[in-house]
């Protein structure tokens, strides 16, 4: 493409004229998704922070708060600290170690020479086809207290008649474990991928030197798989943290029983679509997404440098 | 339904050992724990209404809560079908144009900017849907298309119409592709759009595949922006709308909507029973980034 060794003007000029042309071309194929991106993404968000300064309703006057917003949610909304915030932080730092251990855990297994490889795999993937508000209320029937779930535990010998999802102290527990249920399947496709990408001569390597699985496990698997984890963790806190239709369908739509299942989205959404606070939900939205971008940033120093982020 | 495959797999080893028979018992196991909730929902749909809070077999199975959902439900089930396979087609045919179109621009065409502006589509994969809850009801409500016309479909298309994993996946894999084959369409005079349609296109139909289906099945699937953009208009609310309308706040009728949740997910199954490989390559693709 960079061939500068032509010396007539002439093909000079055409070379300029046809990469012109190129870019032109380019433009133009990218031009509707970039429009798209550029309103819907970028453009939503700026929007969304300008009107977090704001008394925005649907209609009537629109008042220039400053950041009053921000501190009334931050300082003088205890159902959003105290509920949405917490409910969505335990959530995530419980869900997403869960579906990460045990999206390796399945992978690592999966990809041993086992019969049956290809059926295992899309057994374990196959939660994660359902919709989310099918899934969620099939959990909700299961966990009934005469359901199959409590029928389940009977077997290894605990009685119990607990209403699971509609109990305050074990709702966000159930979801919890619907979501690494659901969701383990895919962080088990993520890793496998990766996991086939090790070659087997750095293994053969390790067992001329004597180490056992276990070890070959922790001392390469693992390390290897650092752009896999930093991967898997980012695309799994980001789902932890937008956590909605699952407590959208079990939680009633408002996070029943007693705000056990209000989680951040859940509550955002309340506010923009319930009370028609736009300029108080856009302030929401800000939080998190401030949240998303520096638990990102973290967990970009965690793993390392990772391509394309 | 799925459990007839189980049997077929599941042959025992000839070289026993111990180990390898908890191993299988292990993944047995896990496989059932994926399985038996959504048989069990089936099984359920068989039930009347105070069977259904039993854990037992049916006594009588027989589609009286199917028969039930079928007719209660309002809007009615075959117009639900509709409304979500509209949404999930569109979705998924706009996906695959724009989104392959966008990819060949990112992987093969040479611009200023080009670099920055993938990083800027990369970029919105961490925006949260519900932060763009209200800039994109006032935008669509803008347009004039929050309405009671099938036109309000199209706010829902719109937002869904090209997203970066698609663009993404599909870059990755043009990338894969070998430079000569454009480079001789090139040569016998074929333009830019040409050589993507005619050379590209057919070449990455594996890509495509893999995109499609999991478009397919998101927008299917997807509870979200049919929720929040078509919310109150009643006679485009979906299929996964109708699950959330069903679950009664205190006393479920279990059955009919179990029978719902059967229906939902049966084209999904059985997209996935016949598509398995690319639904698992897909998913696979978006796990190696780069």
């Amino acid at each position: 493409m960079t061939a500068e060794t032509v010396t007539a003007p002439q093909a000079r000029t055409s070379m300029r004229e046809a990469h012109r042309r190129e870019a032109r071309v380019g433009y133009a194929f990218i031009a509707v998704p970039m429009a798209l991106f550029l309103t819907l993404n970028i453009f939503a968000i700026l929007y969304a922070f300008f009107i977090s300064f704001f008394d925005w309703g649907i209609r009537g006057p629109r008042e220039f708060l400053g950041f009053a917003n921000y501190q009334d949610l931050l300082f003088d909304d205890p159902v959003f600290v105290e509920k949405a915030v917490v409910n969505t932080l335990r959530y995530s730092f419980i869900v997403v170690p869960a579906q990460m251990a045990l999206g390796l855990f399945l992978a690592v297994v999966v990809n041993q020479k086992i019969r049956g490889q290809t059926f295992f795999r899309a057994a374990f993937y196959f939660p994660a086809i359902a919709s989310s508000a099918a899934v969620a209320v099939l959990f909700t029937f299961i966990t009934q207290p005469d359901g199959l779930f409590n029928a389940f535990l009977g077997v290894f010998g605990i009685a119990s008649e607990l209403n699971w999802t509609n109990n305050s102290r074990t709702a966000l527990e159930s979801v919890m474990v619907l979501n690494v249920w659901t969701t383990s399947g895919t962080m088990m496709l993520f890793y496998l991928a990766s996991l086939q990408s090790i070659s087997r001569e750095v293994y053969e390597a390790a067992a001329l030197d004597g180490a056992g699985p276990w070890q070959a496990f922790w001392r390469i698997t693992f390390p290897l798989l650092r752009p896999a984890h930093y991967f898997v963790a980012v695309v799994s806190f980001i789902g932890a943290l937008q956590m909605f239709d699952q407590a959208f369908v079990i939680g009633g739509g408002d996070g029943s029983p007693a705000n056990s299942l209000s989680t951040v989205v859940l509550y955002l959404y309340r506010a923009a679509l319930v009370k028609f606070d736009f300029g108080y939900a856009a302030a929401v939205g800000i939080v998190l997404f401030v949240a998303i971008m520096a638990i990102t940033l973290v967990q970009r120093r965690l793993f390392g440098q990772a391509p394309a982020w | 339904m799925t459990t007839a495959a189980a049997t077929t797999e599941t042959a025992p080893d000839r070289r026993f050992s111990m180990r390898r028979a908890i191993a299988y018992a292990l993944l047995i196991g896990w496989s059932l724990l994926m399985f038996v909730p959504f048989v069990w929902t089936f099984i359920t749909s068989l039930k009347d209404r105070p069977e259904a809070l039993r854990v037992s077999l049916p006594a009588s199975p027989d589609f009286e809560a199917w028969v039930y959902t079928w007719q209660s439900i309002d809007p009615g089930l075959p117009q639900r079908m509709v409304s979500s396979l509209l949404l999930a087609a569109a979705v998924t045919a706009s996906n695959l144009f724009l989104g392959s179109l966008a990819g060949y621009a990112f992987a093969r065409l040479t611009f200023p900017g080009r670099d920055v502006l993938f990083v800027v589509v990369l970029a919105t994969l961490m925006i949260p849907d519900q932060l763009r809850i209200v800039p994109v009801y006032q935008i669509m409500n803008f347009l004039g298309l929050i309405n009671k016309n099938p036109t309000n479909y199209l706010s829902v298309i719109i937002v869904l119409a090209v997203s970066a994993t698609s663009i993404f996946l599909l870059r990755q894999y043009f990338l894969t592709i070998p430079r000569d084959l454009e480079e001789a369409a090139r040569i016998d005079g074929a333009g830019y759009f040409q050589t993507y349609w005619q050379v590209i296109l057919p070449l990455a139909a594996p890509a495509l595949a893999a995109v499609g289906v999991l478009q397919f099945q998101g927008t299917w699937n997807g509870l979200f922006w049919p929720l929040v953009l078509m919310g109150q208009e009643k006679d485009h609310w979906t299929l996964p709308v109708g699950i959330t309308q069903l679950q009664g706040a205190f006393d479920t009728n279990w059955p009919p909507l179990m029978a719902l949740v059967v229906i939902t997910t049966i084209p999904i199954l059985a997209l996935y029973v016949y598509f398995q490989r690319y639904f698992v390559e897909g998913i696979a693709a978006a796990g190696v980034k780069g």
